[in-house]
């Protein structure tokens, strides 16, 4: 069975996504993989109390995205313009 | 790596140390002596194109494209002020870089605290942007305003961003004395650049007095400033100061520089100073770098001040006014790493005394009268890596005392009388990156002895007498990046032997007079070519469709062939869109 994480958005929507996408962000990455540290790594539920629900389907995208980018399918990626810079703080806080 | 660094001078930041001096360029080849074109190239292939889209392969973060995506459609985004400082710098710098910076869009930067404004050279800059620049307020660290309109009264503005650690205002003609005045209060100020500007006088220097954090001080062809330099007297903490082809610096002008303890780099070219104005700099024992170029006063009188700066590595005395007389003392400056001593009149009995030099690394005798009897003194310089014997009496003979100099990267040999049988002495030399053979005795058969040195990148033969069968020396230099030869003996027959040279970015086959149109058909693969000219040749416009892979191509010259400017222009447009500049034009 492929391995999950569970991200959670500001509103308490649930993202159940592979771990292998998570791990795209640098700071999810250290999140699950520091040993003993945090609870996350144990759990693999990670919590985002700043991250809207909008804005964290978009970087769920986003992880998916550039999977298949670094297995060669070279795809544009859309960006609504009205979401940017909220994106780019969210993409910022999760070195994306 | 010279191409390297002036790309990244095009741009700019405060943390980035820029102090490679031109010093060393000039110093370390002399590459662009001919082709200034290449300087233009890398200058312009600075802004080509975004930042993200430059780092081709490797995927693209969520952050570049969301700053991609703004990039596009700027004009919808009325405020980042929100956002991180360091978001917000990330888009102004991806604004300038794409010049999608205007003055409508910089609005939505108002108050976003960022760092470092680098709009050298970016068109459109005037007073109007000061506004919101100066709402950066005590964040700003550093702008670049560098071939801006900026005026005396844009400058007032700044006065409130105390926190300042560098400015520049390199060719910004509507500055004067009165524009200085108003930096006078920025004391934090640790760079200030002023370069080509014709209204400052010593009188408005006055305002730079205060500014005792300097380091480094760039007032470059300011032709005014004499005088003035008794206004940095307290400057103690000066490390940099240029004022090169600033032609009204007298003697007087050193005595000031007496105490400025701290000064590591000076650059002084095309003075009127004398021996007597250098006497000045004999306390300056952290001095690293003398560029004196072009100061025709200055003799070898002048070492026995230069032999107490003990800490001397670069010195460039290229246009000086040196004879034999006095050079004995050039043996007491065994820290030198990289001298000038071209167009000077000295021979080779002043040789004798560089002998001991063997911390050099790069050494220019261009044009100094020196032969083959000279070169033995250089047998022992085992560090050197770049030598310039360009246009002095150097023959064959003398060759073979550089055959042991195996660090060896660069030798220019044009306009001396060297030989095939010489080039033999150099087939050691597999160090050997850059060549220049542009004389008129090396031939055919003496590109045999070169075909050892595999690591060549530039090679010129401009005016050697190369005929076809020469070119067969040349199949297994697959690293060259520059190639010319314009000795007029090439045929499309000697192009077969170049076209799986497929690191070339620079192509001169001008003044074969009988290369035709199989020579384009021939370079077609050739698609990492920037610049190509065949220029005085048969080659006529129906050949031109064989140059449509050649995308990177920026620069073609075709002069006095059987085509016309807008044969060219066509091409432009259908295949060569990055085609910037092309003659006949």
């Amino acid at each position: 069975m492929r391995e999950t994480v569970k991200l959670i958005s500001m509103e308490g929507f649930e993202f159940v996504i592979d771990r292998e996408a998570a791990m795209v962000s640098q700071t999810i990455r250290s999140m699950l993989t520091s040993p003993g540290g945090f609870s996350e790594s144990k759990d693999g539920v990670v919590t985002f109390p700043d991250i809207s629900t909008t804005i964290l389907e978009k970087i769920c995208q986003y992880f998916y995205w550039s999977l298949q980018y670094s297995r060669g399918k070279e795809t544009e990626f859309h960006i609504e313009p009205e979401l940017t810079l909220e994106l780019m703080m969210a993409a910022n806080y999760l070195h994306t | 790596m010279i191409l390297d660094y002036i790309i990244m001078g095009g741009a700019c930041s405060r943390k980035r140390d820029q102090q490679v001096e031109d010093i060393l360029s000039r110093g370390v080849s002399g590459k662009y002596s001919k082709s200034s074109s290449s300087k233009w190239l890398a200058t312009s292939l600075s802004r080509s194109g975004s930042d993200v889209k430059r780092k081709n392969g490797e995927c693209p973060s969520l952050m570049e494209l969301c700053i991609l995506k703004i990039q596009e459609d700027v004009d919808r985004y009325t405020k980042f002020s929100d956002l991180p400082r360091d978001i917000s710098q990330q888009i102004f710098d991806e604004l300038v870089y794409s010049q999608r910076l205007t003055l409508k869009s910089l609005e939505a930067f108002r108050d976003c605290a960022i760092q470092d404004l680098c709009l050298g050279e970016y068109p459109g800059v005037n007073d109007d942007w000061m506004d919101v620049i100066s709402s950066q307020s005590t964040s700003l660290l550093s702008v670049d305003f560098s071939g801006s309109d900026i005026t005396d009264s844009g400058l007032v503005s700044l006065k409130g961003c105390t926190n300042l650690e560098s400015l520049n205002f390199n060719f910004c003609d509507q500055i004067s004395n009165r524009g200085l005045e108003h930096l006078s209060g920025l004391s934090n100020l640790t760079s200030l650049s002023f370069r080509r500007n014709a209204a400052i006088t010593a009188q408005g220097m006055h305002a730079l007095s205060n500014l005792v954090n300097m380091k480094k001080l760039d007032l470059e062809k300011c032709p005014g400033i004499h005088g003035g330099l008794v206004h940095l007297r307290d400057l103690t903490k000066l490390e940099s100061l240029n004022i090169k082809w600033c032609n009204c610096i007298t003697d007087a002008d050193m005595e000031p520089l007496s105490e400025l303890t701290n000064l590591r780099s000076l650059q002084i070219c095309c003075s009127r100073i004398t021996d007597i104005g250098i006497s000045y700099l004999k306390g300056l024992n952290k001095l690293n770098l003398l560029n004196l170029e072009g100061c025709r006063h200055v003799t070898a009188a002048c070492l026995d001040t230069l032999t107490a700066l003990t800490g001397l590595m670069f010195l460039n005395l290229n246009r000086c006014n040196f004879s034999d007389s006095g050079c004995e003392k050039f043996s007491d400056l065994i820290n030198l790493k990289i001298l000038n001593l071209g167009m000077n009149s000295i021979t080779n009995s002043c040789l004798v005394h560089l002998r001991g030099l063997t911390k050099l690394e790069s050494l220019n005798l261009d044009s100094c009268r020196i032969g083959d009897e000279g070169l033995v003194h250089l047998s022992g310089m085992l560090e050197l890596k770049s030598l310039e014997l360009s246009d002095t009496e150097v023959g064959s003979n003398g060759l073979r005392h550089l055959s042991g100099l195996s660090n060896l990267e660069s030798i220019n040999l044009s306009f001396t009388v060297v030989t095939d049988s010489g080039l033999r002495k150099l087939s050691g030399l597999t160090s050997l990156r850059t060549l220049n053979l542009d004389a008129r005795h090396v031939t055919d058969a003496g590109l045999s002895a070169l075909t050892s040195l595999t690591g060549l990148t530039h090679l010129d033969l401009f005016g050697a007498r190369i005929t076809d069968s020469g070119t067969n020396h040349l199949r297994n230099l697959k690293k060259l990046q520059s190639l010319e030869i314009c000795g007029g003996g090439l045929t499309d027959t000697g192009v077969k032997n170049i076209k799986d040279l497929s690191s070339l970015t620079l192509l001169n086959l001008s003044q074969n007079s009988n290369l035709t149109d199989k020579t384009l058909e021939l370079i077609s693969g050739l698609t990492g070519l920037v610049s190509l000219n065949v220029s005085n040749s048969r080659v006529s416009s129906s050949g031109l469709r064989h140059l449509k892979p050649l995308k990177n191509l920026r620069s073609l010259t075709l002069e006095s062939c059987k085509l016309s400017a807008n044969d060219i222009r066509k091409l432009q447009a259908t295949d060569l869109p990055n085609l910037v500049n092309f003659r006949p034009e």
